[in-house]
């Protein structure tokens, strides 16, 4: 049940860096770098890294040294997408970016960074935190977020949905089917798998 | 011989939809032998064949008007059956360009293309449709080049991008498919569309096929079958729509089970195209009822094999779990055991009963 | 639907320096060509006597140019031979055997700019490139390098581009072409193109690797490995033939030319049909359905793309 033998579901590893990299940035979703995530070996001084400090207290981020070695914090994800996609757009060739996170924030990132050009083999991911779910629903197109168990109900349509493992980049999220689609009320009981 | 259209056909709802004996006779059976396995089965896609399906680039057939009124019935509900990423500009002319082409030469009586230059007059006789346009130049043309073209043509259609040693499924016009959503793949690599297809990847199927359609060369397109099975003729067994078709599962009865299950058959052709180096892929949906297949002795003999020996989790994955024993005690009964020659070729001119 | 060859007439040689002719080639029994692919290649048989040529040139036409097929020729002293021939032997009006284009460098879709190096005679595919690029309106750079004496021929197959593109053409030698600054100032989601001699090639590859650049987005010409390798004999031995496998045929093409059918399909090394037990021999295996450790058996030949590796080959058939 846990394993759907569903090879879209996104594997992932460490950030190795590239030692071929004009520059690396690096986005965290948190205030500091896991020490885990990081390859042996890999100095986070080598990349200019930008956080999520989930603190509206921050000032307006100032214009700071883009350089390696730097920490920049955000507000939230939200705000540091926003700065990131006029950012990718004045770079120049030779970009590695990485971005360590709960997969929500993984996906969200490689679409912005994808949409600026860069492509699979100038991205490291790194999942780290809540295993929990972004689902889409089939058949109505809604989002939810934070979804843990094997079967959720759909807060668009009420469609009680298995939550399969085929995963989409591109919505970041995870397929949510009707799960008694063909004999209506026939569904089990709901699993806690992804805390 | 001219082929007779059958406008009031309908895939859905009432399911007024009938075969005729040539209809069932042209049906691109899918299995060569008595046992189904995935494998890489693709071949040239050459004019000939072991059925009349296999006579043009894009097959037109006696559903096409009928098939044509399904998709745009479904693409009134649900625009975004028909996408075409940003990037994917220049492969939506080489494929309006491929697609007319080949039907003006493949079907002279139903379709005809002139040009001026970049001024093109595209003629679709069974559609009544008559447009004057200019290649390269979207806005003289009711929809975008990609959906104009394929909302003409039979079967869904995919436009594949070749990247980082990868393709990528970046367009399509997707309304006839066989339980996948494009609204949920569009996007993804090659790999991960057929991500939930059991056995096939630890078997090496798709890293060998990827490798292949890579090599695809330009003028040299491909072809291979796949199938499945649909309870009642219905075109869009979509995931979208699963609570609307699902419960059609649970209807198969010993009584019905003859008109009600069809042999859901895809004739999947693969060409490289020029100006965007995409891969253009057409996927032509084809249906029989059991009680029309089982008028060729080959046929019938050999899908009762199939279906008894096919492997449970295959079964699953096709969906088939709740009425496989129903149509295989069905077949059972019509199967007089005797040896069947490999191939898919109905062996026979003319129709029993 | 199927490939094939085309049958192509001579239209026009233009002389565009002592060692550059462009030929244009048209139909020989009327109608249009096939779209060119962007980026594509034709490949010419060259009949001189008993001695037959088969030489891969880019086609310079744009994509939309059906009506003729252009390529330029550079008649090169230590040559296999095939162009020397076209330079010296090939009029208006003749007819010669074209395979239908192939693509095997090709603009990508999801470039932002299209960053274009040309060396020499390396300009030809850019031109098709060129072509495509100003009918989809894609960012574009392009800098080519030439001898000082050849500028002017290569300025003016540039000229109808220069609305559209950045050009540059550099006559100062490699030396003095900054590549290094080029390639580091160029904006994220940029591709490089590069055609030219293999130096050319490998210095742009080295340097873009050098700088970061991923694999993905550069790009050098190549006509491919050859389909073909070095001549030798298939010996069949239920059959009792012998077959005489040519440089420039598969194996399975030659045991279907001596009547023997084998079972096949993709014929393309992927579906695995047309596997054939060895009884002798030794394999250039170039297919992708055996493992390495079948491979390494020597035991099977998928006959549709791999070869013997020396001059003979038993095979159970």
């Amino acid at each position: 049940m846990s394993d759907q033998g569903i090879k879209s579901k996104p594997t992932y590893g460490k950030i190795a860096g590239d030692k071929a990299a004009r520059y690396q940035l690096l986005l965290v979703e948190g205030a500091e770098i896991p020490a885990e995530v990081l390859a042996e070996g890999v100095d986070p001084s080598a990349f200019e890294t930008w956080t999520v400090a989930h603190a509206s207290a921050l000032p307006a981020a100032p214009m700071m040294d883009e350089a390696p070695g730097t920490v920049r914090p955000f507000r939230s994800a939200s705000h540091m997408f926003s700065a990131l996609e006029e950012r990718l757009d004045r770079e120049t060739m030779g970009l590695r970016f990485y971005a360590v996170g709960a997969e929500p924030f993984l996906w969200d990132a490689f679409n912005i960074a994808s949409a600026a050009g860069l492509s699979q083999q100038e991205m490291q991911f790194a999942h780290v935190g809540p295993k929990a779910r972004r689902i889409y629903c089939v058949h109505c197109r809604t989002l939810m977020d934070g979804v843990t168990t094997s079967i959720v109900t759909c807060t668009g349509c009420g469609a009680p949905l298995f939550v399969r493992d085929h995963f989409s980049k591109r919505l970041a999220s995870y397929m949510g089917v009707q799960v008694d689609a063909e004999a209506p009320g026939e569904v089990p009981a709901a699993e806690e798998l992804y805390k | 011989m001219t082929v007779q259209f059958k406008p009031a056909e309908t895939f859905r709802d009432m399911f007024n939809f009938k075969k005729s004996p040539e209809d069932i006779l042209r049906f691109p059976f899918p299995f060569p032998e008595d046992e189904y396995m995935y494998s890489v089965n693709i071949e040239p896609h050459v004019k000939g064949g072991p059925t009349a399906a296999f006579q043009a680039a894009f097959d037109i057939d006696e559903h096409y008007i009928a098939e044509c009124r399904e998709r745009e019935r479904v693409l009134k509900e649900d625009p975004k059956r028909c996408q075409v990423l940003p990037h994917m500009a220049t492969a939506e002319w080489d494929t309006l360009e491929l697609i007319m082409e080949s039907l003006a030469s493949d079907y002279p009586e139903h379709f005809s293309l002139s040009k001026a230059g970049d001024v093109w007059t595209w003629v679709n006789r069974p559609l009544g449709i008559h447009q004057t346009f200019t290649f390269g130049k979207a806005e003289t043309l009711p929809y975008g080049p990609f959906e104009y073209i394929t909302r003409q043509v039979q079967g869904d259609f995919t436009l594949q991008d070749q990247r980082d040693d990868m393709l990528y499924v970046d367009g399509g016009m997707v309304t006839t498919q066989a339980d996948w959503s494009f609204e949920f793949n569009i996007g993804m690599s090659f790999m991960e569309w057929h991500g939930p297809v059991p056995v096939a990847h630890e078997a090496g199927v798709f890293e060998r096929a990827l490798k292949y359609l890579m090599r695809l060369q330009y003028g040299q397109p491909v072809r291979r079958l796949n199938w499945t099975m649909t309870i009642n003729p219905r075109l869009d067994t979509s995931p979208e729509n699963y609570p609307v078709w699902g419960p059609d599962r649970t209807t198969v009865t010993p009584e019905n089970v003859g008109d009600k299950v069809h042999l859901r058959v895809e004739l999947q052709t693969l060409f490289r195209l020029p100006r965007s180096n995409a891969i253009l892929f057409g996927i032509r949906c084809y249906l029989a009822p059991l009680n029309d297949l089982v008028k060729v002795p080959k046929w019938r003999r050999r899908l009762h094999r199939v279906l008894r020996g096919l492997r449970p989790e295959l079964a699953e994955y096709k969906g088939m779990t709740r009425y496989r024993q129903t149509a295989v005690d069905y077949l059972a009964a019509l199967d007089d055991g005797a040896p069947t020659s490999k191939g898919i070729a109905p062996e026979i001119d003319k129709l029993e009963g | 639907m199927n490939a094939g060859t085309l049958s192509v007439r001579v239209r026009e040689i233009t002389e565009l320096a002592p060692t550059l002719k462009r030929f244009s080639f048209e139909p020989a029994h009327g109608g249009e060509f096939p779209t060119a692919p962007a980026g594509g290649h034709v490949m010419l048989t060259l009949r001189d006597g008993d001695k037959v040529m088969k030489n891969a040139y880019s086609l310079v036409s744009a994509p939309g140019q059906r009506a003729r097929y252009e390529i330029i020729v550079r008649k090169v002293s230590q040559s296999r031979g095939g162009s020397a021939f076209l330079h010296s032997k090939v009029a208006p009006g003749d007819v010669l055997d074209m395979a239908m284009p192939g693509s095997l460098f090709s603009l990508a879709s999801t470039a932002k700019k299209h960053l274009l190096i040309g060396g020499g005679i390396g300009i030809t595919p850019m031109l098709s490139f060129l072509a495509e690029l100003k009918s989809r309106g894609g960012r574009c750079e392009m800098h080519q390098l030439s001898s000082l004496d050849e500028a002017p021929v290569f300025e003016r197959l540039l000229a109808p581009f220069s609305d559209d593109a950045e050009i540059a053409i550099h006559t100062g030698g490699r030396a003095a072409f900054d590549l290094a600054g080029l390639l580091a100032r160029q904006p994220l989601g940029t591709h490089v193109y590069v055609c030219g001699p293999h130096s050319l090639m490998d210095a742009v590859v080295s340097t873009a690797a050098a700088l970061g650049w991923p694999k993905g987005k550069v790009h050098k010409e190549s006509f491919g490995a050859a389909a073909g390798g070095l001549p030798f004999k298939a010996i069949l031995k239920r059959s009792g033939i012998e077959v005489e496998v040519k440089e420039n045929e598969t194996l399975l093409e030659a045991i279907e030319a001596a009547g023997v059918a084998a079972s096949c399909l993709c014929r393309g090394g992927a579906c695995g049909e047309c596997a054939t037990a060895v009884v002798d021999g030794e394999l250039d295996h170039r297919d992708d359905f055996l493992s390495d450790e079948e491979k390494a058996a020597g035991k099977l030949v998928m006959l549709c793309v791999s070869r013997a590796r020396g001059p003979r080959l038993v095979l159970d058939l």
